[in-house]
């Protein structure tokens, strides 16, 4: 089905409300795919429309939540979506990590929420490193008897739009970077990771929209993106979008 | 729910105040002659309603994995929106409760598929339940014209309105439901509550299929602005 784009853009708020019949729904959809400013608008009618959801909650059926408990375990889930390719210098000593992650995640939530104001961006920092945590292993008993506040968060906006969040737990000298509504990038272009001391920049891979882990970070350095092209460079050649300091 | 969700914001709050948040240094030595980035911090500005969906994204991380925990803590969070949206949409109660429960059972089936750079961890289940429950709707007038109408505003007060910030955000979407024209608000509430394609709902208030687009569009982000949606 074939529409004028004009009226691709008209359609947003009727797809975000799930008011299209299926061959306008699809062909709308294959337009978002192209259409980033269209994605965006469409993402922020579904949100709206998520408070008209939310204004109508009401209280379910005591029994239901038995059965949908129980149904549960009788359910198989559906593996996650293929992975985009992985960023190829990226430095992943997972193992490396198990003394970090069980006290640094454990405050993920609380830290990472309370340094956000937009919600939508705070979610996606948070939640992205939340789910590295969960990839690393870290299980909820873990994290409820978690007490003491060892981890730092800091999420910091980059000149370049949306923000990073770095997750550090000092004095141990690996932290997690996840990065949420960075602009994407046009093609050969990559954001590159550095970790940046008196003595220069060293790379640490590439953010990919998803979490980075790095290793062997000291107080006093600082940890920065620039854009660079596919591939990466030994040295930054542009003015980072952002710098987080590695606390002590 | 919402109770419990007050007192851990206070919590925090507190948390905040001990821990005594520092400011990261903004300057530093330059790199190779570059300048100097801004950065920004973020200051603290949460609400109920954000907390409550970043503890649902990360506990949507957990129920991935197969954790059964997180998905009861999911579960409870979740209930109400999702029955309260497709009792909307649908009306009958029993029905409203066998699509609930697909719903949530769907969202621990396919939990692994939620990705939070594309939206709140609550708009993408809100998605599945409203889509869920206008699949329903369609597939039956199919067969038999439904024939009941959308009754907006009537609701039994008793178990529609248990939380606070339910009703706080109830009066919110209200209010700025109340500052839309009259086909705007129709168009959205005829669309999203009741459950009608756009060309349906055009038909209803015998209005062009093309205005009835823009009203839509327009009306909803009317509301986005006016309820200050960040996305």
């Amino acid at each position: 089905m074939k529409l004028a784009r004009d009226e691709m853009h008209v359609l947003t708020g009727s797809y975000a409300l799930d008011a299209l019949a299926p061959p306008e729904r699809e062909a709308v959809e294959r337009h978002l795919q192209h259409c980033a400013s269209c994605a965006a608008e469409v993402r922020g009618l579904r949100e709206t429309a998520t408070r008209l959801a939310l204004a109508r909650a009401r209280r379910p059926p005591a029994r239901m939540q038995q059965r949908v408990l129980a149904a549960a375990y009788r359910t198989r889930q559906l593996p996650p979506a293929p992975a985009a390719s992985r960023p190829p210098r990226a430095r992943l000593r997972i193992r490396s990590l198990a003394p970090l992650r069980t006290r640094l995640l454990a405050r993920l939530g609380t830290h990472a929420r309370l340094w956000a104001r937009r919600p939508v961006l705070a979610l996606a920092t948070t939640s992205m490193a939340a789910a590295l945590a969960v990839s690393l292993g870290i299980g909820m008993t873990q994290l409820a008897a978690q007490h003491r506040p060892a981890a730092s968060v800091q999420t910091v906006r980059t000149s370049a739009g949306g923000a990073v969040t770095l997750v550090t737990n000092p004095p141990q000298q690996d932290a997690v970077l996840t990065a949420a509504r960075l602009p994407s990038l046009p093609d050969g272009r990559v954001y590159q990771v550095w970790v940046i001391g008196p003595a220069g920049a060293r790379s640490a891979g590439f953010l990919s929209g998803t979490a980075l882990v790095l290793t062997g970070v000291r107080a006093g350095e600082r940890v920065g993106v620039t854009v660079e092209p596919r591939g990466g460079t030994s040295q930054p050649t542009t003015t980072p979008i952002v710098l987080v300091p590695f606390p002590a | 729910m919402t109770g419990r969700i007050r007192i851990r914001v206070i919590q925090r709050i507190g948390f905040l105040v001990r821990a005594g948040r520092g400011h990261p240094e903004a300057g530093g030595p330059r790199i190779g002659g570059m300048n100097r980035p801004e950065i920004r911090q973020w200051q603290p500005g949460s609400t109920a309603t954000e907390d409550e969906d970043l503890d649902l994204a990360g506990l949507l991380a957990l129920v991935a994995r197969g954790n059964h925990q997180a998905f009861e803590r999911v579960y409870n969070s979740l209930a109400g929106p999702v029955y309260g949206l497709v009792r909307q949409v649908l009306r009958d109660p029993a029905q409203s409760e066998e699509v609930a429960q697909e719903v949530l059972l769907e969202v621990w089936r396919t939990a692994s598929r939620f990705d939070p750079a594309k939206g709140s961890a609550a708009a993408w289940a809100m998605t599945i339940a409203h889509r869920r429950a206008v699949d329903r709707v369609r597939s039956e007038s199919a067969s038999s014209r439904r024939e009941q109408k959308v009754a907006l505003d009537r609701e039994d007060e008793d178990d529609v309105a248990e939380a606070v910030a339910a009703t706080l955000d109830r009066q919110r979407v209200r209010r700025c439901l109340d500052g839309l024209t009259e086909l705007q608000r129709e168009s959205i509430q005829l669309a999203y509550y009741g459950g009608y394609t756009y060309p349906q709902v055009a038909q209803l208030l015998g209005v062009a299929l093309g205005t009835v687009k823009t009203r839509i569009r327009d009306g909803l982000i009317r509301m986005r602005d006016c309820l200050g949606v960040a996305w």
